[in-house]
C-alpha cells in the first residue's frame, strides 16, 4: 500500500533522514521504532506532506506522492497524527471530529448552510467508535491529556483515511488509558479494516501489537520485519535492544 | 436522552437570544424619535465602527490572523464611493455597491501576497502593504484631496439627512452582521476557527489553509468597504486617517476590549470605546491616556475581553453543573 | 515634468549625501526596535515615542545650560540616558511580566504607552513645536563639489559608524551581547544555564531604547520637534527591520540604507510622491523576499 523508497531528508547540515526504506502493506499493523532523534518523526511528517523530502520516492497505491501538500495527500487517503497535542483547543470535541468530516465533504468553503446541521450523524459515529460521546460538547481544550490524544484519532479517522499514521499515540497517557487505545485501535484494523502505521516509544507494547516493525537508526532503516525476526536481529539488539533492555 | 436535553435547551436559549435581538432592533429603530441628533448620528458612529470590528474580528478572532492594517479596507470602501460620486455623474447606487467591491479585491490582492505567511510576518507584511496605500492616498491631492481628504461629498438625498444616514446604516449594519453570522457558523467559518487553533493540524485534514484564508481575506476586506461606504453616507466625507496605522490599532483594541473570540465582542468594544471617546472628549484632551490605561489594565486582567469573560464564566459554571448532575 | 535639469551629478551626490545623513538616524532607531525585537519578542511601538520624548529631552536640557555648545554635547548624552531609565522602570514595572503573552497583546500593550507617552509628551511640553540649533562648530555649511552641505549633516554621517561600530563590539565582543544573541535563538536553553534571563532582556531593552533616544537627540537640531514625530518614525523604523530581516541588525543598517536612499532619490525624481519611493520599495522587497533581506533571528 506504501512504500517508501531511499528516502532522504536534512536540514541545514543536519541529516534527520539519510536513508529510509518501508513498506506497508494493506491492513496491516506496522511499528517504527528507534532510540530518540531516530528519524521517526521526521519520516511521518514527510510521509504526510510536511515537509518536503530531498531525494527518494513515497509511493501509495502505485501514486508517488513525495512533495505534495498535506491536504493532498489527506485526500488521497493518508490521515498523519503529530506527537505533540494537536487538536482545534477551542472547539467542541463534536466540532473537532466535524471539521475533519466537512473538510473531506469538500464543504470547506460553503458559506451559508449552517454547520450546526451537517454530517452530524457521520461525527457521532466516529465519537461513537472511540467513545468519546459523552464529552462531545466540552472545549476540546478543557479534556485530560489522554482524552486529547484519543479525539486526535477520531479527527483523523474524520478524514476516513485508509492509512492511519500516528506519531506515539499513547504518549503520556496512564496504563488504562494506554490499554484502551490499544484496544481502540486493534478495532479499526480488524473491524474497519485500516491499516496503521505508528511509532511508539514502548518497546513491549509494540512488539505486542504489532504486525511488523521497522528500526531505524541515525536516520537509516536497519531492518524490517515481523516482531519475531526483528528480536533476533544481531545488528537491533546491538544498536537499539541491547541499550534499552 | 442527553442529546435531547441539550436539543431543547439550545432552542430555548437560541429563542431567547432571538427575542433579546429584536427587542434590541426596535430600541434601535426608534430611537431617533426621541434622541437629539446628535446621539443619532453618535449611535450610527458606533454601529458603523461596530461593523468594521466585526469584520475585523473575522480575520483576527475566527481565523487567527494577525489582521494589523484593517483600516486600510476601511478606507478605501470609502474613498471609492466618495470619489465615485464627486468625480464621476455615474448613477450613486453604483459607487455604493463599487466601494465594498474594490476593498475586497484590495484585499484580494494584499492577501495573496500576505498568505504565504504567518503570524507576525502576516501582520507585518500587511502593514508595509497598507502603508503604501495610505502613503498614495496621503500624496495625491489631485486625485484623493491628500491630507485634507474629500467633503460636500454628494449623498443621495433620501439617506443624507441624520435620521436618514441612520436608517441606512442601521439596515446594513444589521443585514452585513446576519451575513457574517451566517458564514461564521457555515462549514468555512467552523474550518477557519479550526485553522486558528491548529492550521498544521488542518492541512493535514485536508483543509486547504491559505486559500481559506485567502478568501477570508476579501470577506474581512469587502465587509470593511461596507463600513467605510457608511462612514461617508453618514459624514459626508473621507480623509486620510481612516486607513492610517493607529486607527488600524485602535480598531484591535476593540475587538480585544470586548472578546476577540466572541462574535458580539467587537461591536461592544466599538460602542464601549466610540462613547467614551464622545464623552472624555468634551472633558479633558488627554482622552487616549484614558484608552491608554484601559488597554492597560485589559491586558493584564482581562485578555479575553469582556464578553470573552462572561462566557468562559457561563461556560464554567454550566459545565459544574453538568458535572453535579 | 523635465527631469533631465533637476538631476545633476552634484545634485545626485549632494542628495545622496543628505539621504546618508538621515539613514543615519533611521539606523540609529530601528537598530534599537531590531534589538528589542529579536532579542525579546516585542515589536515596541512605543519606540517611536521614545525617540520623540529624547529630542523633547534634548531641547529642555540643552535649553536648561544655555542652549549654547555645552548644553547641546550634555543633552545629547543626557537625553539618551533620560530615555533609557525611563524604559527600564517601564520594563521591570510591566514588560516583564509580559514575556509569554502573544505578539498581538504585546504589539497593543507598547500601543498603550505610546498612547500614554503622546499624553505626557502634551502635558509635559505642551503642543507647540520646539526648534534646537546646532552647536556653534557644526553651524553653517562646507562647500562640497561646489554645493554646500550643512556640517551638522557631515557630523551625522560621522556619528553612524561610530554606533554602528559600538553595535557590533556590543554585539559580538560583550557577555550581554553573546548571552542576548543565544537567547533571540533559543531563550529556554539560555535559563536553563542558569543565566538569569530576566536581567539580560532587561539590559537589551533599556539599550535598545536608549538608541531610540538616541535617535531623537540627534535628529533634534536637523528639524521641528514635534507632537507628530513619533507617528512617522515608528512607521519607517518598522519598515527598515521588516526589510532587513527581525531581529538582525545589521538588517536595520541595510533597510535604513535602501529606505533613506530611495527617500533622497525619489526627492530628486518626483517630489510630490518622493515618500512614495521607500514605501514602495519595501514593497517590492517583501514581495520578493517576504522575510527580508537578511536572515531574521527567528
Amino acid at each position: 500500500m506504501l512504500s517508501v523508497i531511499d528516502l532522504q531528508k536534512s536540514f541545514d547540515q543536519f541529516k534527520a533522514v539519510t536513508k529510509a526504506n518501508l513498506e506497508v502493506g494493506q491492513g496491516e499493523i506496522v511499528a517504527v521504532i528507534g532510540p530518540n532523534g531516530a528519524g521517526k518523526s521526521t519520516l511521518f511528517k514527510l510521509i504526510g506532506g510536511h515537509l518536503k523530502p530531498d531525494k527518494g520516492r513515497i509511493v501509495f497505491k502505485g501514486k508517488d506522492i513525495a512533495g505534495l501538500a498535506p491536504h493532498q495527500i489527506c485526500r488521497l487517503g493518508v490521515s498523519l497524527s503529530f506527537q505533540i497535542v494537536n487538536v482545534f483547543h477551542r472547539l467542541t470535541v463534536f466540532e473537532n471530529v466535524q471539521v475533519a468530516v466537512l473538510s473531506r465533504l469538500r464543504l470547506a468553503l460553503d458559506l451559508i448552510t449552517p454547520a450546526r446541521g451537517l454530517a452530524i450523524e457521520e461525527t457521532q459515529e466516529i465519537l461513537n467508535s472511540v467513545g468519546l460521546t459523552n464529552v462531545g460538547n466540552r472545549v476540546s481544550g478543557s479534556l485530560s491529556h489522554g482524552e486529547q490524544k484519543v479525539l486526535e484519532i477520531a479527527i483523523a479517522l474524520g478524514t476516513n483515511p485508509e492509512l492511519l499514521i500516528l506519531d506515539e499515540p499513547t504518549a503520556g497517557m496512564s496504563p488504562e488509558e494506554t490499554f484502551a487505545t490499544i484496544k481502540l485501535l486493534e478495532h479499526l484494523n480488524a473491524d474497519m479494516g485500516l491499516t496503521i502505521l505508528f511509532c511508539e516509544h514502548d518497546i513491549e507494547l509494540v512488539f505486542s501489537f504489532a504486525n511488523k516493525i521497522m528500526v531505524m537508526r541515525q536516520g537509516i532503516s536497519i531492518v524490517q520485519g515481523p516482531p519475531d525476526e526483528v528480536r533476533d536481529n544481531q545488528q537491533v539488539r546491538e544498536a537499539y535492544l541491547g541499550g534499552a533492555n | 436522552m442527553v442529546e435531547r436535553q441539550n436539543l431543547v435547551a439550545s432552542g430555548y436559549s437560541r429563542l431567547t437570544w432571538l427575542a433579546i435581538g429584536l427587542g434590541f432592533l426596535i430600541i434601535l429603530a426608534v430611537s431617533p424619535l426621541f434622541l437629539p441628533r446628535f446621539f443619532t448620528y453618535l449611535l450610527a458612529l458606533i454601529l458603523i465602527t461596530g461593523l468594521v470590528t466585526t469584520s475585523l474580528n473575522i480575520a483576527l478572532g475566527f481565523g487567527g490572523m494577525y489582521q494589523f492594517h484593517h483600516a486600510v479596507f476601511y478606507g478605501v470602501g470609502a474613498y471609492t464611493v466618495a470619489l465615485m460620486l464627486t468625480k464621476t455623474s455615474l448613477p450613486p447606487a453604483l459607487g455604493f455597491i463599487l466601494g465594498p467591491i474594490v476593498s475586497g479585491i484590495l484585499a484580494l490582492v494584499m492577501g495573496m501576497i500576505c498568505v504565504r505567511l504567518s503570524k507576525l510576518y502576516f501582520g507585518m507584511l500587511q502593514l508595509s502593504l497598507g502603508s503604501l496605500v495610505w502613503v498614495l492616498v496621503f500624496r495625491w491631492y489631485s486625485f484623493t484631496g491628500g491630507d485634507d481628504g474629500l467633503h460636500g461629498v454628494p449623498v443621495p438625498k433620501l439617506i443624507s439627512s441624520v435620521s436618514g444616514s441612520y436608517y441606512f446604516t442601521l439596515i446594513v449594519t444589521v443585514i452585513c452582521l446576519i451575513l457574517m453570522y451566517v458564514i461564521l457558523n457555515a462549514p468555512f467559518g467552523r474550518i477557519l476557527q479550526a485553522i486558528r487553533d491548529n492550521p498544521e493540524r488542518s492541512e493535514s485534514v485536508g483543509v486547504q489553509v491559505r486559500l481559506h484564508q485567502l478568501v477570508t481575506q476579501v470577506i474581512a476586506g469587502f465587509f470593511a468597504g461596507v463600513a467605510g461606504v457608511l462612514f461617508v453616507t453618514v459624514e459626508g466625507s473621507t480623509f486620510p486617517d481612516m486607513m492610517s496605522w493607529t486607527l488600524s490599532l485602535e480598531f484591535l483594541i476593540m475587538c480585544l476590549l470586548g472578546g476577540w473570540f466572541t462574535f458580539l465582542g467587537p461591536m461592544l468594544g466599538a460602542t464601549i470605546i466610540v462613547s467614551l471617546r464622545t464623552l472624555l472628549g468634551g472633558y479633558t484632551e488627554y482622552w487616549t491616556m484614558v484608552l491608554a490605561i484601559i488597554l492597560m489594565l485589559l491586558i493584564f486582567f482581562l485578555p479575553e475581553g469582556v464578553l470573552g469573560y462572561f462566557e468562559g464564566l457561563y461556560r464554567r459554571r454550566s459545565a459544574s453543573l453538568a458535572e453535579d448532575r | 515634468m523635465d527631469f533631465s535639469t533637476t538631476i545633476t551629478l552634484n545634485g545626485l551626490i549632494q542628495q545622496f549625501l543628505v539621504g546618508l545623513s538621515r539613514t543615519t538616524i533611521l539606523f540609529i532607531v530601528s537598530s534599537g526596535l531590531s534589538l528589542v525585537l529579536g532579542v525579546l519578542r516585542i515589536p515596541n511601538v512605543a519606540h517611536g515615542s521614545l525617540y520623540m520624548i529624547g529630542a523633547f529631552l534634548c531641547y529642555s536640557i540643552s535649553t536648561l545650560f544655555g542652549a549654547g555648545s555645552t548644553g547641546f554635547w550634555l543633552a545629547v548624552i543626557l537625553a539618551p540616558l533620560g530615555v533609557a531609565l525611563i524604559s527600564l522602570a517601564a520594563e521591570r514595572g510591566l514588560f516583564c511580566h509580559l514575556y509569554d503573552r502573544e505578539h498581538l497583546m504585546l504589539l497593543l500593550f507598547t500601543f498603550a504607552l505610546m498612547l500614554l507617552c503622546r499624553d505626557a509628551v502634551k502635558i509635559i511640553w505642551g503642543s507647540n513645536y520646539r526648534s534646537l540649533s546646532p552647536p556653534e562648530i557644526l553651524q553653517g555649511s562646507l562647500s562640497i563639489l561646489g554645493m554646500p552641505f550643512p556640517k551638522y549633516n557631515l557630523f551625522l554621517l560621522g556619528a553612524g559608524p561610530v554606533v554602528a561600530l559600538g553595535l557590533w563590539f556590543l554585539i559580538h565582543r560583550t557577555k550581554i551581547g553573546k548571552i542576548s544573541r543565544a537567547a533571540a535563538v533559543d531563550r529556554d536553553m539560555v535559563g536553563a544555564v542558569g543565566i538569569n534571563v530576566s536581567w539580560v532582556f532587561a539590559s537589551v531593552f533599556v539599550i535598545g531604547c536608549f538608541l531610540a533616544g538616541l535617535g531623537g537627540a540627534l535628529v533634534a537640531p536637523t528639524q521641528n520637534i514635534t507632537q507628530g514625530m513619533d507617528h512617522t518614525i515608528i512607521m519607517e523604523a518598522f519598515l527598515i527591520v521588516i526589510i532587513g530581516g527581525l531581529g538582525n541588525v545589521w538588517g536595520a543598517l541595510l533597510g535604513a540604507l535602501i529606505f533613506g536612499l530611495t527617500d533622497s532619490i525619489g526627492i530628486l525624481v518626483w517630489p510630490q510622491f518622493s515618500i512614495v519611493f521607500p514605501y514602495a520599495v519595501v514593497v517590492i522587497v517583501l514581495i520578493f523576499r517576504p522575510k527580508g533581506l537578511l536572515k531574521a533571528t527567528w
